[in-house]
């Protein structure tokens, strides 16, 4: 209970960041929609927001040897880090 | 009049007969519009074969305090597979193995590669017994043959994903683990997501909880000195019986006295995450996703491998006197300092990443994709990541991506090299990868996609494939190369 509190009150503080990002992304937005016929470039496999498979391995050498991780869709958290 | 009523009631029937002749095309009509308008969110089992190599070199081993060899190598091979479970949901299936040697980690008890060395109840790492007549030695830079020189990672996930009948909604959980020989973890988790203004905007959530434990190996001088304090340099048990100890001076003594250290009365770490995903498309070439997470760290957030010396505090060795004007380089390869304790670290951690991803279609050959990222958290750690690729195609199968990431941070509060810190502090580590550094790592990605997956393995025909190969070299000095490969099947139908 004290632990969902907490990541409430601190999902609220560093919403302030996330909303001007969120307020862009919205002003941006608010000015097109691309239609499905429209989206053969959107659709395009390297335009995927995402990283690739084999990019898992970069990403996991990079939890281990860098202090910062997360906000890349992937794994955020678990395991020691220790080699 | 009869004839009128025969007439109206043969129209009727010639009606009812062209209704009773049309439901069943109507309705087959409409199931197959509804059939071939849902449009499966997996078509067939997919089988993702991937591998990986890495390796790596570095002069500040954590495990012997920020000096030392850091040879590492890795070796991870995975698999995942996706199943359709009918149109609107997949199962995933993860599974995967690290296989690491670790020069660092070998280095927990430092004196095994003399062989001298007896193998005790307690495995390698905590050998019982007198030494045989032959000192000791070890040395930061020498890996030891200790049974922490070499660990096997296995991690297995388990994913469910539900669609909505409009594809517009999607949920999923997920369970899985890693077990090592000195770690466990168990994660679950919950996901959302949802797609509006005509699936041009996303907006995802992620849960995820990890609940990991320690089974923690301490450095063998720390371990020893626990177990028999005051008699550890006589006692019959001890490794140490018998062994020679030396102040800076060279003087043999019996003052080593690591009273800093005790064992952790927790082993467990506890990692809690929230994540926030909204992707926009923003034209028809050009669209854009930011990540928000908060992640809570719970527990034993040190490493109990990792040794700390105070500056502060008299230096002890085993080993070569004569080496000591050498003990920072690679010469060294007989005398090791003996810790004064093991890494603290405060008992909780909040990071808070904020990330970006650009992606711009700039035509049928070339897309540029691009990764930012800004990182902060309440050890003082700072972060700035920007990474760009740019997928080059050749053809409808080939396609070459060269790719750069540069990652700078600033140190961790609790960091100081070497022999640096001070008794007096209540969190010290002299692990290099909190410490203050920028990096480069570049390399490339070569990829092929069979159209119509024509080259076959068994019932299955090659999808896609990918080869990537990086470099990464950091300012403190350490430098890595990693090459991965992934092979995507596709059973036939």
């Amino acid at each position: 209970m004290m632990m969902g509190k907490f990541l409430l009150q601190k999902i609220f503080q560093s919403m302030k960041q996330f909303k001007v990002g969120l307020l862009l992304m919205f002003l941006c937005s608010s000015c097109t929609v691309v239609k499905e016929y429209n989206k053969v470039a959107i659709n395009d496999q390297d335009m995927e927001l995402s990283a690739f498979p084999c990019e898992r391995f970069e990403t996991n050498f990079q939890i281990y040897r860098e202090a910062a991780a997360g906000a890349n869709g992937g794994k955020t958290g678990g395991g020691c880090g220790c080699n | 009049m009869v004839e009128k009523l025969e007439e109206a009631v043969g129209v009727i029937r010639q009606f009812l007969l062209l209704v009773a002749c049309a439901v069943p095309v109507l309705v087959s009509a409409q199931v197959d519009s509804l059939t071939q308008f849902k449009k499966k969110v997996l078509d067939a089992v997919e089988v993702d074969v991937l591998m990986s190599y890495y390796q790596q070199e570095g002069i500040h081993a954590a495990v012997t305090g920020g000096l030392g060899n850091e040879y590492l190598t890795d070796y991870s091979p995975s698999i995942v597979v996706r199943m359709p479970v009918k149109e609107d949901a997949i199962i995933t299936a993860d599974v995967g193995l690290s296989a690491y040697t670790s020069a660092s980690s070998s280095n927990g008890n430092p004196f095994n590669r003399t062989g001298a060395s007896n193998t005790g109840e307690d495995g390698e790492n905590y050998p019982r017994g007198s030494q045989g007549g032959s000192p000791p030695q070890g040395s930061p830079w020498i890996a030891s043959t200790g049974a922490s020189r070499k660990d096997v990672l296995t991690t297995v996930n388990i994913g469910y994903q539900k669609a909505s009948d409009d594809r517009n909604h999607y949920w999923g959980v997920n369970l899985g683990g890693s077990l090592e020989y000195d770690y466990e973890s168990f994660n679950a988790g919950v996901s959302y997501a949802q797609l509006w203004n005509e699936k041009n905007t996303e907006l995802s959530l992620k849960g995820q909880v990890y609940l990991d434990r320690w089974k923690p190996i301490i450095p063998t001088e720390l371990h020893e000195y626990e177990s028999f304090q005051e008699t550890f340099l006589y006692n019959k048990q001890s490794y140490f019986r018998g062994v020679s100890i030396i102040d800076n001076q060279g003087n043999s003594v019996a003052a080593y006295r690591p009273d800093r250290f005790e064992s952790y009365t927790s082993v467990h770490r506890n990692s809690f995450a929230v994540s926030i995903g909204l992707s926009q498309v923003l034209s028809p070439k050009l669209q854009g996703a930011i990540f928000a997470d908060i992640v809570r760290q719970e527990g034993l957030l040190s490493n109990p491998l990792q040794r700390v010396y105070f500056e502060d505090r008299s230096d002890y060795y085993v080993g070569n006197f004569r080496t000591l004007g050498n003990y920072d380089s690679t010469d060294n390869t007989d005398l090791f300092h003996l810790a004064d304790d093991v890494e603290r670290l405060p008992t909780s951690r909040l990071k808070t990443p904020l990330g970006m991803r650009l992606n711009y279609y700039l035509n049928e050959y070339v897309v540029l994709r691009s990764y930012l990222r800004y990182y902060r958290d309440d050890w003082g750690v700072k972060s700035n990541t920007l990474q760009i690729e740019l997928p080059i195609r050749f053809n409808l199968a080939w396609k070459f991506v060269p790719i750069y990431r540069y990652y700078n941070q600033t140190a961790a509060t609790y960091f100081a090299p070497y022999n640096s810190h001070l008794s007096s502090s209540d969190f010290y580590t002299s692990d290099y990868d909190l410490a203050q550094f920028n990096s480069h790592q570049w390399g490339f990605s070569i990829g092929y996609r069979s159209v119509f997956s024509a080259l076959k393995f068994l019932d299955f025909g090659l999808k896609a494939a990918q080869m990537r190969a990086q470099v990464y070299n950091r300012s403190d000095g350490l430098s890595a190369f990693v090459v991965s490969t992934a092979f995507q099947f596709v059973l036939d139908q």
